[in-house]
């Protein structure tokens, strides 16, 4: 356990050299800023009296602030699932095709080392990375608005962690793939076509409707099966965001669907793994 | 009572298996026994099962059948990987970092407590110095210095080197040998794989030829290059040739040669040529070069 730690936090001091998470942690930074800067709001009595955005007038309804909060707040949620995802499948796409490139997986594997750890700790790693830029990102746009409004409310940050569950799942097939095929942008192609077979497969029965019944249904249906239910992962983590969760018992089913999904793909990238030579 | 070995392995065998076909036998039934402290060299054409034969005994790649045994446990264990020191072929290392973040990185997965001031001082000794500058922007032989200062992280028993001075200018591969005969000193078993044969020559106690997956020759060096059972011997100017080819002796160059490692026979025919009138000036047992030793194994 100590030594699959230890691979996560050596993956973890590596990705702060990278360019690629310096830049995300950069952009989060220059979102938050620019926000910070430009963004005005007007609270009298909890009742926002008026906005600005870049000095613009942004809105001059009278509103009550919690009401706009829930709305900002699921708007940011959904933004940074779809987009997060994205980016992370990008920014992470090569940390497994990385670890396994010929001239570093045979020193590696010389080392004190199980194959298992290094697998689990390369996974552990990339999603306490992701979950420290969702933390990042979701309590800095809470800190923002509640210095703005005065509204203080962590419900964007629970919701981030739910929408962070869904990037497991991603990253889950993304490492999985790498242990077939050793490449960065099929791991980065299979976490955007997870992502999008995950919409899918949320919607399937309204989808399957449209099909001609039959065979080509029911084989729509069986296909989309394993996948996990992200788009209802993204509404659940919109509504905690807005202070507005969905009911628990459906939660733990989207969270654990993602996680079974997850532990399945990782126990065919371990079988793979320790069947193969380099 | 023979020695512990560091390295035994007992008719290992290792095919790599192809989606279609027979695959491709790497090891055919290798059985070879490397003692502690010594410095082995293995030697061999491409495609002659070396490398595959190190990643085996670090369990990189699984044998077909057969034992290996190093330090005296199964490499699988973690354990004794913890007491290996390994430098791969062609290392890929992650461009990020320095090379100081790198050893740190090494010396936590091996699990040791090395001191900032061991990690420079190992950067030193391999000829790089302590830079912020990022291995991405290393040249291939300082990539190469850095893969052996990794190898060479906390002191470990057994160093297994994969062509240690690839990419190394020829000064830097002196130092680099400097730096075997220093480990071998330091009482390490040393199993190196290297195309320089000289290298081999100069740092190893022991060679091994390998081809085709099968162990050709093995031997302690000295006996190796020495087993032409040749001799070579020098006369001074003016003696008759033709009694010395009647005596046995062939022309070799500026000398003769004598076939055969039988004494007896070697003493009658050097008193025959002194009775003819030839006098000896030099007598030495042929050696070979590596090169030699190899072109002749391969033959």
């Amino acid at each position: 356990m100590t030594q699959m730690l230890r691979v996560s936090l050596d993956l973890l001091r590596e990705a702060a050299r990278r360019r690629w998470f310096l830049a995300l942690f950069l952009a989060i930074t220059g979102v938050l800023v620019t926000l910070g800067l430009s963004l005005q709001i007007e609270v009298v009595d909890g009742v926002i009296a008026g906005s600005k955005l870049f000095g613009a007038v942004f809105s001059s309804d009278m509103v009550i602030a919690d009401k706009v909060m829930g709305a900002v707040s699921m708007a940011v949620a959904y933004a940074s699932f779809y987009f997060g995802a994205f980016f992370l499948a990008v920014a992470c796409s090569d940390f497994a095709p990385e670890l396994l490139a010929p001239g570093r997986i045979e020193h590696l594997l010389s080392l004190p080392v199980s194959r298992w750890q290094l697998l689990f700790g390369t996974y552990f790693g990339v999603i306490a990375l992701a979950a420290v830029a969702v933390t990042y990102g979701s309590l800095g746009v809470t800190v923002l608005l509640g210095a703005k409004t005065g509204v203080w409310t962590f419900s964007l940050v629970v919701g981030a962690v739910v929408g962070w569950c869904g990037f497991c799942a991603l990253y889950a097939a993304m490492l999985t793939s790498a242990f077939f095929v050793r490449s960065a942008a099929l791991s980065a192609a299979t976490g955007v076509g997870v992502l999008i077979l995950g919409v899918m497969s949320s919607y399937r029965e309204s989808i399957a409707d449209v099909l001609n019944s039959g065979l080509g249904r029911q084989a729509f249906r069986a296909a989309m099966m394993p996948f996990p239910r992200l788009a209802l992962l993204a509404n659940a983590s919109a509504q905690y965001a807005a202070g507005t969760p969905m009911k628990v018992e459906m939660m733990v089913r989207l969270i654990a669907g993602a996680f079974i999904f997850a532990a399945a793909l990782l126990s065919v990238a371990a079988w793979r793994f320790e069947r193969s030579d380099y | 009572m023979t020695a512990q070995a560091a390295i035994a392995v007992e008719n290992l065998k290792k095919t790599y298996r192809g989606l279609w076909g027979p695959g491709h036998e790497a090891l055919r039934g290798l059985t070879l026994r490397i003692e502690a402290g010594v410095a082995f060299g293995l030697i061999g054409p491409n495609g002659a099962g070396k490398t595959t034969f190190i990643k085996l005994l670090l369990n990189v790649a699984r044998p077909t059948s057969g034992a290996v045994t190093v330090l005296g446990g199964d490499p699988e264990d973690v354990s004794i990987r913890a007491r290996i020191g390994y430098l791969p072929e062609r290392m890929h290392l992650p461009t990020a970092l320095t090379g100081t973040d790198f050893l740190n990185s090494v010396a936590t997965l091996k699990r040791l407590a090395v001191p900032l001031r061991d990690v420079r001082g190992l950067l030193e000794r391999v000829g790089l110095g302590v830079t912020a500058q990022r291995i991405g922007t290393y040249s291939k032989g300082m990539r190469q210095r850095l893969g052996l200062a990794a190898a060479m992280l906390g002191k470990p028993e057994l160093l297994i080197l994969d062509e240690p001075t690839d990419g190394i200018d020829p000064v830097g591969r002196v130092e680099v040998r400097a730096l075997l005969v220093e480990e071998k000193q330091r009482g390490a078993t040393i199993l190196l794989n290297s195309h320089l044969l000289a290298e081999t020559e100069r740092v190893c106690d022991r060679i091994g030829v390998l081809e085709k997956g099968v162990l050709k020759l093995e031997g302690a060096i000295d006996d190796v290059r020495a087993a032409s059972r040749r001799w070579r011997a020098r006369f001074a100017p003016g003696q008759v040739e033709a009694a010395l080819v009647a005596c046995g002796f062939v022309r070799d160059g500026d000398a003769w040669a004598f076939a055969g490692d039988d004494v007896e026979a070697l003493n009658g025919a050097l008193d025959r040529a002194r009775a003819s009138g030839a006098r000896l000036l030099e007598l030495t047992q042929a050696t070979r070069d590596l090169e030699q030793v190899l072109t002749e194994a391969l033959a």
